[in-house]
Parts: C-alpha cells; structure tokens; sequence
C-alpha cells in the first residue's frame, strides 16, 4: 500500500491556483467564500485530486496511470490533515482513498487503473 | 431571437449537447513543474497525470462558465466528480487540442447538474485524454 499525509495550507492552496489556472475566489478569498455560504476558503477538488494521483503513481510502480476517477465528497479547508492511500485491488487496478484528520472521506468512489 | 413585446424573462437556457470549439494548449514545462510542486509530485518527473486539470478541463470549462445561455453563477460552482482516461500522457512541450461539450444539464429540486466532456488530441492527431466533470451549481 501507498500513502501520504498531507496537510493542506493557504499558500499551497493558492500555489495550486496559480499553477492550474482555477482562480475561483472561494479557494482565495475567505470573505468571499463566507459570502456564498462556505465555512471559509477551501481547497480545490483537483488539488486533494493530484495527492491523490501521485500516491496512485507510487502502487503503479512507474507504469503510466490509464484512468483516474473520485468524487469530491468532503469540503478540506485549511489546516486539515488528509491521508492519501493506494492500494492494488485487482492487477492495474487501484483502490484510492482519501481521509481527513476526524476519519471522514473526503474523496469517495476513487479509483485508477494502469499499465 | 428577435425582440418582441412584452415577452417575460426567461428560465436560463439548458446547453446539454452544445459542443465549443477546440482550445489549443502548449504543456509549458514551466508550468508543469510548478503544478507538479504545487500536489507534492517531483517536479522532475514529467506531466503529472492530474495536469489534465490544465490541459483539458480548464481549457475548456471557462468557455461553459462564459456561455450567456449556460447562465452558470461560477460563485456558486462545485466540482463535484471527475473522471479521466488517458490513452497516453502529453510530453512536455507538446501542444495539445482540448475540446469541451456538455454531455448534460439537468436540474433536481433546485440543484442543477452539468455533465461537462473533454476530449484532448495530441500533436500527432491521436486522442490522448478524456475528461469527464461533474459540475453542482447550489441555487
């Protein structure tokens, strides 16, 4: 099994917006964010999403990732401790999971293939 | 459409089927290694599989969230699933070919759900990435 724990920060939040181009301000801008009903600022889908990737990247042992698939089920804000896990289900088949610091998941139906 | 009299303000238009056109896009390896540093992924190993975020999907989305008739509040945006296939990865370098189409749009007890597709061609004409978005605009 492949993990990493990451815990996620502002500035690596809005590192991550920079280099990918999603400049929504519910990533950026706290007041913003509380304006449209969020607790806060919170980090992108796509963000937890490439953690997820590159533990995937670790089980497949340098084969190419053919296919990578999660829903965004759980807000992570700042601060937040998420485990990122990959383990082999089938051959070139992974199960991926991604849990915050209070066990929650916060991306649910994750899984790659690859090879 | 033609103005008329008195026509009452209408429901936003559903876009399901509406395809934009295709968005070139060169893989900077500049970018990439900033993308790379910004998951946590070695920054010298290549394009990291979610750099399909870049390449495909926001290449393609902003023309969506720019649509007039899609009417998307983007404040009110979630990603709420994302799905990718690739049948090869892109080289650093590489100018790639994104196309977006809306595969859906439906609304549930006020909550309205876009199903958004990408398809990426690479430099050499073959399809290299499918992206599949779900998007959740909260009313």
């Amino acid at each position: 099994m492949s993990e990493r724990v990451v815990t996620f920060h502002r500035h690596q939040i809005a590192a991550y917006a920079e280099a990918s181009g999603d400049h929504n301000p519910i990533h950026l801008d706290d007041n913003f964010a509380r304006s449209v009903g969020l607790p806060g600022v919170i980090a992108h889908g796509m963000l937890q999403m490439g953690n997820l990737a590159v533990v995937a990247q670790e089980a497949a042992g340098g084969r190419p990732l053919r296919r990578l698939t999660c829903r965004f089920a759980g807000m992570v804000v700042p601060g937040d401790t998420v485990t990122f896990t990959a383990q082999q289900s089938r051959p070139g088949k992974l199960e991926l999971r991604a849990v915050n610091q209070r066990g929650e998941a916060v991306l649910t139906k994750a899984a790659a293939e690859y090879g | 459409m033609t103005d008329g009299p008195d026509v009452a303000p209408s429901p936003p238009i559903g876009v399901a089927g509406r395809t934009y056109p295709p968005v070139p896009f060169t893989i900077e390896p500049e970018r990439v290694a900033a993308f790379a540093r910004a998951i946590g992924a070695d920054p010298t190993a290549g394009v990291p599989p979610t750099f399909a975020a870049v390449y495909a999907l926001w290449a393609t989305a902003p023309q969506l969230f720019g649509d007039a008739d899609a009417a998307v509040d983007f404040a009110k945006l979630l990603h709420a699933e994302q799905e990718f296939e690739w049948e090869r990865h892109p080289q650093l370098g590489e100018t790639v070919v994104s196309q977006g189409k809306v595969a859906s749009d439906a609304s549930r007890r006020g909550i309205r759900l876009i199903s958004f597709e990408t398809e990426t061609i690479g430099a050499t004409g073959d399809l290299i990435c499918r992206s599949h978005a779900l998007f959740v605009i909260r009313s």
